[in-house]
């Protein structure tokens, strides 16, 4: 303890005078969600990849724009020969135990976020090979040109290999935990000065971190609440200065009060309908059971028709929503701007359509919904059922919680279903793969394709896209598939969800479109 | 218990899909089927029963789903909040609700009387939650006296993390016993009230009157002892129902307990820890009502004498 405290002062001290003359600056936030675990390759989820990004670092990370710019690694650039990347690693960096990060330790990480016990191990599907070329410098070859690789490894994390290996946890625990579970040992701005899972975990800054210290907080201390009115109540009582997120209904209660802000941005999150393309028969109608008229793509035009946004807009969302016309919102990498028109409210055209595809008088059909995963879920989907219903279209509603939804939806139990998806790696090839591409376990894409749409054409260019190293050629096959996935509607694009956060006035701090929250761009005056 | 572990085990197979729950969007279908595959989710209901039941019987309560921490260590962590939680909503129940029910007995058609009685009927009918939640913003938010969630600070005495020691841990404490016990209290208030109108009407009672003994002496010695009793088994059963169904208090006020986790436990398909949490709950039952029935034996001296005899 005493070695500890007299180790921060010294290093503090050399680093930066200016950093013992701020005041001592704590900040208590709150969440949802409690991180399940502070391993970063051990579970792929937002919040707990979010949590860690302020303790771990990666080789490149993302600035408050979402662009990438350097971290562990200064610069990188292609191999020469090969496809792949070289990545030239920072020198001076040390792990918050004080060890030094060499290319050694990139490596380990590699191995352990590849292995079949960690979940992260898909971003690393395209590497054949990594070879450390010398301390600072390191190669990861790929099956074929990949532009997007470093910007997909954002959240790739680097662990000190000593450290992992001296407390047994060169593996991410699968099923027992191991030290990396409760313990923590990175290069980033803050460490874990004390963690109660569940409960509350104390941050204090890395005195030894290489970059400029932005932020001015010298104790950060995290606790989960799970129940929103409560969270609120702790912001509104001044227990916490700032909590990720509030629900929609209490935007006007805080913003009612003074000494609060509301943060309102657009998540990267687009909320949409799928269909079961590739369902013979309809599971949930009571008068069409022979065929499923949403094969027929006027069909599932009508059902875009249908959709009146802006009342939706107006009545559930407060007009805090963004109308999507394809599976990624304006502003992401590859957002194809030569389609952003979304089909008009038209419940005239909708019926015309109906009436063309044989269905004059409409037909019944099940729709399938969350009602704990999405903002507004439930009331989203009891609004677009009675939207359909208008022009004939009889939706039978159900809804659930998510934690069998995707179980119903794998085992194709649906005709129509809500699906919310944000790019993982903020770029439109991410849903092509997952979403556009027909199902393919083996070569594991369209593993979210819960319908299975399927054109030859976007099957065909989905790895053109993913090899493209020129943006204007790249871009031109994107937009032919977001241009035949909208002519013979794939899915529904309704709209990007919102993002709201709430802090009191005196917190300066960064709202991220992917949610996350980073403590080093926290200032409390 | 082992019927609580069944009917609780194959019920959790329609909970949900722990395996969407633990993986990133991002997780192929072949590594989702290779880790339930690991877990032994494929094997078949009875075979998983019994490898759970096994398992516990050798004092191993397995691993959880979602932090892969230890279930054994997690409950045991979240135990003494639950606990010392029901047992202050007990006290506040116990040392309000006795008073005032001998009081209201006493005076059936005083104003007071009628006051506490409209009062503990509002409180019965509100929910749980509801009263929590007003209690938060009138004390937490409007006049800022309390904190409005968590246990604040709290001291390991000997492996029992308390919040008794702080006065930041008693802060904390107040408004979630306090909800936590309303039911308690109407209940027991009304409860003492049925039974101590009916003890005074009883011969013995009107005897000791005739002998001249003090009213005082009446009404707390013989009246009420008489009247416990019965209090006394339906408090204890209560008490039981305290510590199980503190989940609604405990989510309100982001309190630490069991239930909480129990709750999270469900959000995540947390197997494990729901099959764990609810066999232990069950176990608290069992030993509340022995409590109880040992506690007759106190209190009635009829029971002890026959035991002699």
């Amino acid at each position: 303890m005493t070695y500890d405290i007299a180790k921060t002062f010294v290093l503090g001290g050399a680093l930066s005078m200016a950093a013992l003359s701020v005041q001592a600056e704590s900040f208590n936030w709150a969440s949802t969600t409690d991180p399940q675990t502070m391993d970063p390759h051990a579970v792929n989820s937002a919040p707990v990849l979010s949590f860690l990004n302020n303790i771990y670092e990666g080789l490149v990370r993302r600035g408050q724009d979402m662009s990438i710019e350097p971290s562990l690694a200064t610069s990188w650039e292609p191999l020469e020969g090969e496809n792949g990347w070289r990545f030239n690693l920072r020198e001076g960096v040390t792990f918050q135990d004080g060890a030094a990060f060499t290319s050694a330790d990139v490596m380990f990480s590699y191995e352990r976020a590849s292995n079949e016990a960690a979940d992260v191990r898909s971003w690393f599907a395209p590497v054949t090979e990594v070879r450390v070329v010398d301390d600072y410098t390191i190669d990861f070859a790929t099956n074929a040109p990949n532009p997007l690789f470093p910007s997909s490894i954002a959240n790739f994390m680097i662990l000190d290999s000593d450290w992992a290996t001296a407390n047994d946890a060169a593996l991410p625990a699968r099923d027992a935990e191991n030290y990396a579970t409760l313990n923590v040992n990175g290069t980033g701005p803050f460490m874990v000065a004390s963690r109660d899972p569940g409960v509350k975990t104390v941050l204090t800054p890395h005195a030894g971190w290489w970059d400029a210290a932005t932020h001015n907080v010298t104790e950060a201390t995290f606790a989960p609440i799970g129940n929103a009115a409560t969270g609120l109540a702790a912001l509104l009582s001044g227990d916490i200065d700032f909590i990720q997120p509030i629900p929609l209904q209490d935007v006007d209660q805080v913003e009612s009060r003074d000494g609060f802000n509301v943060l309102e941005g657009e998540e990267t999150r687009v909320i949409m309908f799928g269909f079961g393309h590739e369902h013979d028969t309809l599971l949930y109608s009571t008068d069409v059971t022979d065929v499923n008229p949403f094969q027929d793509p006027r069909v599932r035009l009508a059902a875009a028709h249908a959709i009146d946004l802006a009342s939706i807009d107006r009545v559930l969302f407060r007009g805090k929503i963004e109308g999507a016309s394809q599976l990624v919102p304006a502003g992401i990498s590859g957002f194809s701007e030569a389609n952003s028109d979304r089909p008009a409210y038209d419940p005239d055209r909708a019926k015309e359509l109906l009436a063309e595809a044989g269905y004059p008088d409409g037909f019944s059909f099940g729709l399938k919904c969350t009602n704990d995963r999405y903002i507004n879920d439930e009331a989203l989907c009891r609004a677009a059922a009675s939207m359909f219903a208008a022009v004939g279209l009889n939706a039978e509603l159900s809804t659930g919680p998510v934690r069998d939804y995707w179980t119903q939806l794998r085992e194709d139990d649906f005709d129509m279903y809500l699906l919310g998806w944000s790019p993982g790696t903020f770029d439109m090839e991410h849903p092509i793969r997952f979403l556009l591409h027909s199902q393919d376990d083996e070569a594991k894409l369209g593993s979210w394709n819960f319908g299975n749409y399927s054109n030859a054409r976007v099957d065909e260019l989905l790895p053109l896209v993913q090899q493209e190293i020129d943006p204007a050629a790249r871009q031109a096959m994107i937009d032919e598939i977001v241009a035949i996935t909208q002519e013979e509607v794939a899915y529904i694009p309704l709209y990007t969800q919102p993002l709201i956060w709430a802090a009191k006035e005196n917190i300066d701090l960064t709202q991220r479109a992917d949610n996350f929250f980073m403590l080093r761009w926290v200032t409390v005056n | 218990m082992l019927a609580v572990a069944f009917l609780a085990f194959s019920l959790f197979r329609f909970v949900g899909d722990p395996i969407t729950q633990m993986t990133g969007v991002e997780t192929s279908v072949e590594d989702q089927e290779r880790l339930r595959e690991e877990l032994g989710l494929n094997d078949p209901f009875a075979f998983q029963f019994a490898r759970f039941t096994g398992d516990m019987l050798n004092g191993d309560f397995g691993f959880s789903y979602r932090t892969r921490q230890p279930v054994a260590e997690m409950i045991a962590t979240r135990i003494p909040a639950t606990l010392e939680l029901g047992f202050v909503a007990l006290l506040i129940s116990l040392f309000v609700g006795i008073p005032t029910g001998v009081y209201t007995a006493l005076r059936p058609r005083g104003v007071a009387t009628q006051a506490m009685l409209m009062l503990t009927l509002i409180g019965v009918s509100i929910p749980t939650f509801v009263i929590g939640i007003m209690l938060i913003f009138f004390f937490g938010v409007q006049l800022g006296w309390l904190p409005t969630f968590g246990r604040g600070g709290t001291v390991n005495a000997w492996g029992w993390e308390t919040s008794f020691l702080t006065v930041d841990g008693w802060r904390a404490l107040i408004l979630p016993a306090i909800t936590l016990g309303v039911y308690q209290l109407t209940l027991t208030m009304r409860l003492v009230r049925a039974e101590m109108m009916e003890v005074m009407q009883s011969d013995y009672i009107r005897f000791a009157t005739a002998r001249g003994v003090p009213m005082r002496r009446i009404y707390f010695k013989h009246a009420l002892a008489n009247t416990m009793v019965p209090v006394i088994t339906i408090i204890g059963l209560q008490f039981g129902g305290v510590i199980a169904f503190s989940i609604v208090t405990e989510s309100v006020f982001q309190w630490p307990g069991m239930g909480l986790l129990f709750l999270e436990s469900i959000r995540f398909v947390d197997i494990p820890v729901m099959g764990v949490y609810l066999v232990v709950i069950a176990f608290f039952f069992v030993l509340v009502n022995l409590i109880v029935d040992l506690l007759y034996v106190v209190i009635d001296p009829r029971l002890r004498i026959r035991d002699v005899s």
